[in-house]
């Protein structure tokens, strides 16, 4: 239906319009909205005090404390402005691998979702690919709930492919960010780690016997000969391997959540809602 | 254990080089993964070199487990094992229906002394197990061990059909003479006349009076006659006098009773005039004894109610005297537009001056054939003047008719036939010639009788009128068929019904062997007719359960026959039958790996 994925039903988009974005720190916006922001505005929101000056608003002076102090001063209050959202896509070759496991498709419903929930409440969002082939997404935000057809229909087109050195490549990416917000993806920002593994990539089915492994990405090959144990080893290797993101991120102050394809997206997706930052 | 070409062992040298060309050469699978980061911590193929570790895939195993298996069969490997011989001679003839003083059939109890017998024997015993009835018959492969023999012995059912005395000592001589069988268990009614060394009987059931039926024939009353006229031969084998009383039905109606008086070991025939039409007649002995198989007997009828007549002439107005006859339903067909399916259809076909391409299934007339044909084969002279010259007697043919007033004006002479014997000759050679072949009675005729038939020319009537009813008669004759004996298939059928109820497909002109049971055949031909055809038992030889007679050798060797021999078993083919078996796993998880990996990496 218009592009969407076929996790996007009714019943899904329902309960992602009742989830909002959540960050510890208050962030600049492009435009009113519902995220709390430094600058001075006029929301409930109490910031500070300065003196009176001839023109003010009468009815911002705290009347309270010129009785105490026989001094006019004025209240401020924070402003509220749109958040501006960064989700950054691994579109790397590795993506594509095991094909059964519809690694990047599931990617790419995680984005939308994401997407989905900033755009619903206001916020502005921005997708990044990280390697990948296929057509150029427009490196500026997309405000409305209507565009995620359009976010969509260009994610739809992309391939997974190219080699992706994920640390340095978004550290490239988060460097040129001028504006600061909330990421997903993989910073000085408010960032949180999704990463997806395959059931059947996990489980390592499929490589049996004598096999010569090829990586998707370098091409590097290595040869190994996978029985009970050797899968065993290798399942408990992947898991390690996942548990040190998770310690990486832990340790950075980053949001992280494992996503593995055999998993209902559904159910993951409302369940892990904190995990990834968002709030109902 | 040994080896016929142990040289081929050699071949076990490449082995080795074949698992070092395997490890050198071996391409694995390849399959792009989208990392193999978590791969590496796996320990590597070290086949990777030649000289490296051999990888212990099982496949891998499989398949040098498949070359030695190919190297070991190249030498042929055999096991000799050590057998006792020993063969079994089972009387399964109907006199072993009788019930014995136990309420078990004599069959019954033998079969259980053959039993226990057969458990002490162990399971290197080889048992050959031999039938009577109806002929002496080896029953399939021998038997590894008395235990398969025991089990196939209890399949075996008892037959209706007598077996021969003659044959079964025939067959005791060549098994207690020959080197194969160090022991022959015997088990019949029939005692041995000489004891023999190698021999063990095993004889059941003591002498027993018996009431039976010897025959059941049925011929009609006259030619054209609806009425049937029967008669049953009745024996007492008891040593009192018995009055025997027989119930005669036809197709489940009572028909008719008889009885009569026979002394000790007598033999009596009882004729029952008049019995009303029917296709199967069925006859009941009273009072019952101990073998219910011979107070019953079954006779068929063809056509009763009218003769049906096909006559084949190239000149149809001579069948006119015959359409006048009483009971004769005719139908007349060119020579060009006869086929062997209407002989099926009819009691009794005449030919004249014509003989058809093969032996028709019905009882046949043939005037004045050609002469030479490849069927009946008739060497015939023609004749201008012709007398009668001599004559059979009795015979029904010749019944009643005066030669000297018979003059037939023309015809021809036969010569000598190898099958028909000449009734009545001429001055120059036969010319009524009678024969049986195949269960059909057929006679030819050296001059016309049909223009003459009717009162004009008496003597030429009473012969036509002899030879139709001889003809017509003898196909409503039960006395043809005996059980186990084998009959020829008629034309045009294609299956029997058994008196079981289980159907036999069956080819015409071949022979029909599974005869074994008592009762009424249906012959069914290829548009679905059914003719009964029955079977009895009519052996009073059979039936005498008083004197069962022995088996007398015929001069049988003495000598200790083998107490073992061995046996020499290729365990080739176990080998091969191993390899496939292998290979097909091999083939099937190769496949299965194949397919996963395609399904999950394609």
């Amino acid at each position: 239906m218009l592009g969407l994925p076929s996790e996007f039903t009714p019943d899904f988009l329902a309960r992602l319009e009742q989830l909002r974005i959540k960050t510890r720190r208050e962030y600049a916006g492009m435009g009113k909205g519902a995220h709390l922001s430094p600058k001075r505005g006029s929301s409930l929101e109490f910031s500070d005090y300065r003196h009176y000056s001839p023109g003010d608003d009468f009815r911002y002076i705290d009347w309270g404390l010129y009785g105490r102090t026989d001094k006019l001063y004025i209240k401020l209050f924070k402003e509220e402005e749109d958040l501006l959202t960064y989700i950054f896509l691994d579109a790397s070759a590795s993506m594509a691998y095991p094909a059964a496991d519809r690694k990047f498709e599931s990617a790419v419903a995680m984005a939308l979702s994401l997407a989905y929930v900033a755009l619903a409440s206001g916020d502005r969002v921005m997708i990044r690919l990280l390697a990948g082939d296929g057509e150029r997404l427009a490196s500026g935000f997309v405000y409305g709930r209507h565009r995620i057809v359009e976010l969509a229909r260009r994610l739809n087109a992309v391939r997974p492919a190219g080699r992706l050195d994920l640390l340095p490549a978004l550290a490239r990416e988060l460097v040129s960010i001028k504006r600061a917000g909330k990421v997903f993806g993989a910073a000085a920002m408010d960032v949180t780690a999704v990463q997806i593994l395959g059931g059947l990539e996990i489980s390592g089915q499929g490589i049996e016997g004598n096999v010569e492994l090829v990586d998707a990405e370098t091409g590097e090959h290595v040869r190994v000969a996978m029985g009970t144990r050797s899968r065993q080893q290798y399942r408990e290797t992947l898991l390690r391997l996942s548990r040190e993101i998770k310690t990486f991120c832990f340790k950075r102050g980053l949001h992280y959540t494992l996503y593995t394809t055999d998993r209902g997206f559904h159910d993951f997706f409302i369940r892990a809602a904190t995990e990834l930052g968002l709030v109902h | 254990m040994g080896l016929l070409y142990p040289s081929a062992l050699w071949f076990f040298a490449i082995v080795p080089a074949l698992l070092l060309a395997y490890l050198v050469r071996e391409r694995p699978q390849r399959v792009t993964v989208s990392s193999v980061l978590a791969f590496r911590a796996l320990r590597a193929l070290k086949g990777e070199r030649p000289w490296g570790r051999p990888q212990l895939d099982w496949l891998f195993l499989i398949e040098v487990v498949i070359l030695s298996l190919a190297v070991l069969a190249m030498a042929q490997p055999y096991v000799v094992r050590k057998r006792k011989p020993l063969a079994v001679v089972l009387d399964n003839s109907a006199a072993m229906q009788a019930r014995t003083a136990s309420g078990a059939t004599r069959f019954d109890a033998v079969r259980a002394r053959l039993a226990a017998t057969l458990s002490g024997e162990d399971a290197g015993a080889e048992v050959t197990v031999y039938l009577t009835a109806p002929r002496p018959h080896q029953m399939g492969e021998p038997f590894e061990g008395g235990a398969e023999a025991r089990s196939a012995i209890g399949q075996i059912t008892v037959t209706d059909a007598p077996d021969d005395s003659d044959a079964v000592a025939k067959l005791l001589t060549e098994l207690a003479s020959g080197r194969r069988f160090g022991e022959v268990i015997f088990a019949s009614s029939h005692p041995l006349a000489v004891a023999h060394g190698r021999i063990r009987t095993m004889t059941v059931g003591n002498p027993a009076p018996n009431f039976a039926i010897g025959s059941f024939r049925l011929r009609r009353e006259g030619f054209g006659a609806a009425a049937l006229r029967g008669w049953l031969t009745l024996a007492n084998f008891s040593p009192q006098p018995q009055t025997l009383k027989v119930a005669i039905a036809g197709d489940g109606k009572p028909l008719a009773n008889a009885e009569a008086r026979v002394e000790p070991r007598g033999v009596v025939s009882v004729e029952l005039p008049q019995l009303a039409p029917a296709s199967v007649y069925h006859a009941e002995l009273q009072p019952t004894d101990e073998f219910p198989l011979d107070n019953v007997a079954y006779a068929a009828a063809g056509a009763i109610k009218s003769v049906e007549v096909l006559f084949v002439s190239p000149t149809p107005a001579d069948a006119d005297g015959l359409a006048t006859l009483a009971g004769v339903k005719l139908r007349v067909q060119s020579p060009e537009n006869f086929s062997p399916a209407d002989a099926a259809k009819a009691d009794l076909i005449i030919f004249e001056y014509a003989v058809p391409k093969e032996l028709p299934a019905s009882n046949a007339l043939l005037v004045m054939p050609p002469g030479g044909d490849p069927v009946f084969n008739f060497s015939v002279r023609p004749a201008d003047a012709i007398q009668i010259a001599g004559w059979q007697r009795p015979d029904p043919l010749t019944d009643e008719v005066n030669f000297r007033l018979l003059e037939p004006r023309h015809g021809e002479f036969f010569d000598l036939h190898p099958w028909m014997k000449s009734i009545v000759n001429g001055n120059g050679g036969g010319l009524l010639l009678s024969g049986m072949r195949e269960g059909h009675q057929y006679v030819a005729t050296g001059f016309n009788p049909f223009p003459y038939l009717g009162r004009q020319n008496l003597p030429m009537s009473v012969l036509t009128l002899n030879v139709l009813g001889h003809l017509a008669g003898l196909g409503a004759d039960s006395a043809g068929y005996h059980t186990g004996e084998p009959w020829l298939v008629p034309a045009g059928v294609e299956k029997v019904i058994l008196p079981s109820g289980e159907a036999v497909v069956v080819a015409p002109g071949t022979l029909f062997t599974a005869d074994t049971q008592q009762g009424i055949y249906q012959l069914v031909g290829a548009s679905g007719d059914r003719r009964p055809r029955v079977t009895n038992l009519f052996d009073l030889a059979e039936s005498d359960l008083e004197i069962s007679v022995p088996i007398s050798l015929r001069a049988a060797s003495e000598e200790p026959g083998p107490t073992s021999f061995t046996v020499s078993s290729s365990l080739t083919l176990y080998l091969i039958a191993a390899m496939l078996a292998l290979a097909a796993l091999e083939g099937m998880v190769a496949y299965r790996r194949r397919r996963r990996a395609l399904e999950v990496y394609p």
